[in-house]
């Protein structure tokens, strides 16, 4: 299944769907995308940056605008911008100052958000594409720019019949917007960038990059033209709101069928803004272009200019991790690890450098196995991030010590392992203590309680003999059962087996 | 804004109110005053009670025990339930601030004592106080009648928009009273009440908790009837303040200390017994804008000029010339880039969180669209006045007329700031590399060619009846700002002193110095005034 996926990622090449199959039709596409900072406190508030907390809970003064309080820049935020212009290889901009882009609605608490119009803080900057992606080619995407602004207030809709209910949690969250250029050819680009993206920004600790809770939001500009003509030189409209890499695919594929469609039959394409749709698998109109909002972009005049030094940069600059790209090259040389279990590890925050932590003194490979399987079936199951888990490393590596010198079963690290990860503090060695977990490695005891065992089952021992394989996994389940789990499984299958071939001899 | 609350009303009564007692006034002084004079001069709009008084505590500071005003648009928290910070508009009539804003903090930390919140133009959009829902503060200086006739005496303005603040410290409510300055707001009134009105350089003073016009203007001003008063208040409350990033670091005013202290005379001035020497002002020279000789200016406002002039030239001062050739752009610049920003600022008056809520009449099937919701809500809530501006302000930021409104006011400012650095001695310490220079200079016995201060009329007359202008053009009355404006463009000080008096009516000159260099500005001052 996974060759034949593999196969089919690779076909569309250069100029997927319409470039070919509609008569030498291409697209362009350019990508906003607003990423929500891990910073813990707003942009321009001291208020907990928590949105999902008790509504209207992490509320300050100017997140509610107060008249009167002012906004006062949280230099954390600008630090995470600027973490990621460098992760994209862009520039940190010496000056950059915030505008105000002015609307009326109750999710804007000031009346206008506080944004970077005219000066951004990074521009520049670009991620590249390729093999690792599923293409049969590699190009750069460029970033056009990339500014800091704030979040909108959550207004709650239906709840109350008649009402419109505002939680300013929200209000005044720092993110990032980034602006590609029109770089994108395809829908298949468009997604593998939004996820490389998403790879990136986790990795360098900017952000979760959740679309699902909104932590990462999506808007495309899809453009079409006929093949040979200038790629810039369609109308483009404007979709709003993507919230998954499917989506972002299906919407753009639509779009691109909608323009072509209206081209085709002699119409022209509008300027305008649309959203998608996703049981129909069709794009609709939400802003025609006259309806288009006048936001009296301004300076904001509560908030001198940002001036950053290149020595700041440069600090930056060396706090910054090893970028992905680097990364898996690193863990496959040094490690010797699956291409499987470096993706998984690259993509939850944080889980690299906790899997090295554990790597060094011990086999990368077992350590590999526990993070990617158990580890992470755990956070799965809580619907958990690694970052969130109280699970330390060395309780971890502890644990894993333990079970390669045999001092505790596979069964038991593991039930210790969800003990850990339910906020159990004490450690191994406490916990064996404990229980009274002791390694049953006296064979003459196994063998006495196996043979116990063998004795009340001479059905499924003659079974056995008369080649029924599947009578042993019995035997030894029953015998492992009378251990308490003390015993080592390879011990007790191996015991039963000698005891099985010598009842087969006699 | 109804006019019919303005009593015409005979004012002998008041006409004893320019002959000042000398001590100044205690608590229970203005208490009194206060009981006495507010009933007809409208300059306090909530005040605080005795017993409220009685129960505040009371710091041990330079201040203590001086009763101040507060203009409404700035936020103070107290126990009463009156005391609002309504802005005189009807949007926050019933506001109560949840938070005290910084300037008033370090006025009580001083010792000095809230008496109340003080009357003004709504949302300091106006210059005569006429624009307030509590009707309009009066002055308390009154003319002489022109005529025999008493129904041709009406009641002068206060000025505005710091009107209520003018009028209670000129009547002696208070001892000294906090004003904002957008445009002249502080020093306007002052000229016309006849009491010292200082604006401080931009950021000196924290604007935490001042409600905002055009946020790149706004200053909090202090009024007093003597430059000492000022000084001593400005002592207290032109400090650092980490909520508003806007606000002078300590930094900054350090170094502004270490360039405006090194000419020669600095030393000499703000040592103590200055005021005996026989030219204390020598070394310092004055500028006279010949820009600021309008059209407009009556004979009364260019005689006061003169002698103050002659006053500080026969004090030792030297008087020089000097040109902004840009000054008479100021006026449209100050109100495209004020009425843009007041547009962004008044915003958030929508009734969403707080303040006056209106629903839309049942004009539609469901009243869902929120959009309506505001509409009734601000055309209600906001006054005529600050619906104009408003309208203004979005017009001048929009796509199709940014272009030719706001960024060339925006151009226009910028060229103002640096004719105004092009003539002060003192360089500005925003532009390093010139600081740096020129105090290095300085250190090795240069002279710089520039003045130290400009000196210029306040008002281009004394204040006006309170009924003039019922019909008149509004723009016309903007032109009462053409004096005060430029220094809010530059962010420099300026500081309007009383000089004299026509027809019983006060006259105002101003003083203007280089951006920070305000303490040496109000030890200039305190020689200006008669």
């Amino acid at each position: 299944m996974r060759q034949l996926e593999k196969l089919l990622r690779r076909l569309p090449a250069r100029g997927f769907g319409y470039s070919t199959a509609s008569g030498g039709w291409r697209s362009t596409v350019g990508l906003e995308l607003h990423v929500q900072l891990l910073a813990k406190q707003k942009l321009f508030s001291a208020a907990s940056a928590k949105w999902n907390d008790g509504p209207n809970t992490n509320v300050y003064m100017v997140d509610a605008s107060i008249p009167g309080s002012l906004p006062r820049l949280n230099p954390h935020c600008v630090q995470l911008a600027a973490r990621a212009i460098l992760g994209l290889k862009g520039q940190v901009q010496p000056v950059s100052s915030f505008d105000r882009k002015h609307y009326f609605y109750l999710d804007q608490p000031l009346g206008y958000q506080i944004t970077q119009q005219f000066f951004p803080i990074g521009k520049g900057g670009f991620i590249e594409l390729g093999q690792a992606e599923g293409l049969g080619y590699s190009k750069k995407v460029h970033i056009h720019q990339l500014q800091l602004e704030q979040d909108t207030a959550k207004s709650i809709h239906d709840v109350y019949p008649g009402h419109v209910l505002a939680d300013l949690n929200r209000a005044g969250v720092g993110l990032i917007e980034i602006v590609t250029r029109p770089d994108i050819e395809t829908a298949e680009e468009a997604a593998q960038f939004v996820r490389k993206m998403q790879v990136l920004l986790r990795h360098i600790g900017v952000s979760n990059c959740n679309m699902e809770d909104g932590s990462m939001r999506c808007d495309v500009n899809v453009s079409v033209y006929r093949d040979g003509n200038d790629r810039l030189s369609g109308t483009r409209c404007e979709l709003k709101n993507l919230n998954s890499l499917k989506v972002i695919r299906s919407a753009i594929d639509a779009e691109v069928s909608r323009q072509v469609g209206l081209l085709t039959a002699g119409k022209e394409v509008e300027q305008e803004t649309r959203g998608f749709d996703a049981r129909s698998g069709t794009t609709f109109l939400t802003r025609s272009k006259e309806a288009a909002p006048d936001y009296r972009y301004m300076p904001d005049p509560d908030i001198p200019e940002v001036h950053i030094s290149r020595n700041w940069v440069e600090e930056v600059q060396r706090t910054l991790p090893e970028l992905p790209e680097m990364t898996r090259e690193r863990l496959k040389k040094q490690y010797n690890l699956t291409k499987e279990d470096i993706e998984t590890m690259i993509n939850e925050p944080g889980c690299v450098s906790f899997f090295e932590q554990l790597a060094t003194t011990r086999d990368p490979k077992r350590v590999a196995s526990w993070v990617t399987s158990e580890v992470f079936g755990q956070l799965s199951y809580r619907a958990q991030r690694l970052a969130d888990s109280p699970l330390t490393v060395a309780q971890l590596g502890e644990l894993l010590d333990s079970l390669a010198n045999n001092a505790i079963t596979s069964a038991q690290a593991k039930q210790l392992l969800i003990e850990f990860m339910d906020g159990e503090t004490r450690s191994t060695a406490e916990l064996i203590k404990a229980y009274g977990w002791k390694v049953l490695d006296d064979d003459s005891l196994i063998r006495q309680i196996a043979k116990d065992i063998l004795d009340k089952h001479p059905k499924e021992v003659s079974g056995y003999l008369k080649g029924q394989a599947r009578r042993l996994n019995f035997l030894i389940g029953k015998t492992m059962q009378a251990t308490k789990g003390q015993a080592r499984p390879q011990d007790v299958s191996r015991i039963v087996k000698e005891l099985l071939e010598s009842a087969s001899a006699d | 804004m109804s006019f019919s609350r303005i009593p015409r009303r005979l004012v002998h009564h008041r006409c004893c109110l320019t002959t000042h007692s000398n001590s100044p006034p205690t608590v229970d002084s203005a208490l009194e005053t206060i009981s006495q004079r507010n009933p007809s001069l409208n300059a306090f709009v909530t005040s605080r009670v005795p017993a409220e008084l009685a129960e505040t505590a009371v710091a041990d500071g330079p201040l203590k025990g001086w009763p101040v005003g507060i203009k409404a648009n700035i936020a103070t928290v107290s126990n009463s339930d009156t005391d609002v910070t309504s802005c005189g508009s009807h949007a926050l009539q019933s506001y109560k601030s949840p938070f005290q804003a910084t300037v008033v903090d370090a006025l009580e930390r001083a010792g000095a004592v809230v008496m109340g919140k003080t009357n003004m133009d709504e949302f300091g959009m106006g210059s005569k106080n006429t624009y307030s829902i509590y009707g309009p503060a009066r002055n308390p200086h009154t003319s002489e009648p022109q005529d025999k006739d008493p129904c041709q005496i009406y009641d002068r303005s206060p000025g505005g928009s710091s009107g209520g603040s003018a009028a209670a410290v000129a009547s002696n409510m208070c001892r000294a009273a906090l004003g904002s300055d957008t445009g002249g707001s502080v020093r306007l009134p002052a000229a016309w009440c006849g009491i010292v009105g200082f604006k401080p350089s931009y950021g000196r003073i924290s604007r935490y908790g001042l409600v905002p016009y055009g946020s790149s203007l706004d200053t909090v001003g202090i009024m007093a009837r003597s430059v000492q008063d000022v000084q001593q208040v400005f002592q207290a409350v032109s400090r650092p303040d980490t909520r508003d990033m806007t606000c002078m670091t300590e930094l900054l005013r350090s170094r502004i200390n270490m360039g405006s202290q090194s000419r020669p005379w600095a030393a000499r001035l703000l040592s103590q017994n200055d005021m005996e020497a026989e030219k204390p002002l020598a070394g310092i020279r004055i500028g006279i804008p010949r820009e600021c000789w309008v059209e407009e200016l009556s004979a009364s406002a260019l005689d006061a000029w003169k002698q103050g002039a002659e006053r500080l030239s026969a004090l030792g001062c030297e008087i020089v010339a000097v040109s902004l050739p840009h000054l008479s752009n100021a006026l449209p610049a100050y109100y495209t880039l004020a009425l843009a920003e007041a547009s962004s600022n008044l915003a958030r008056y929508d009734g969403v969180r707080y303040g006056l809520r209106k629903e839309p009449g049942n004009r539609g099937p469901k009243n869902l669209d929120a959009s309506r919701k505001y509409a009734e809500t601000r055309s209600q809530g906001l006054g005529a006045e600050v619906q104009r501006r408003i309208l203004l302000g979005t017009y001048v930021m929009s796509d199709a007329a940014c272009r030719h409104f706001y960024l060339p006011s925006q151009r226009i400012r910028r060229v103002i700031q640096t004719e105004f650095d092009s003539v002060f001695a003192l360089p500005n310490a925003l532009s390093s590399e010139a600081f740096e220079k020129t105090l290095l200079d300085w250190a090795s016995g240069g002279r710089s060619a520039g003045v130290d201060a400009l000196l210029f009329p306040t008002a281009t007359d004394t204040a006006p009846p309170l009924l003039e202008g019922r019909e008149e053009n509004t723009a016309a009355s903007y032109v009462n700002d053409v004096m005060t404006v430029p220094a809010n463009l530059a962010g420099i000080p300026a500081i309007s002193v009383p000089v004299g008096h026509k027809d019983r009516m006060p006259i105002g000159l101003q003083l203007a110095a280089q951006y920070g260099d305000d303490e040496l500005l109000l030890q200039i001052a305190r020689y200006l005034g008669a």
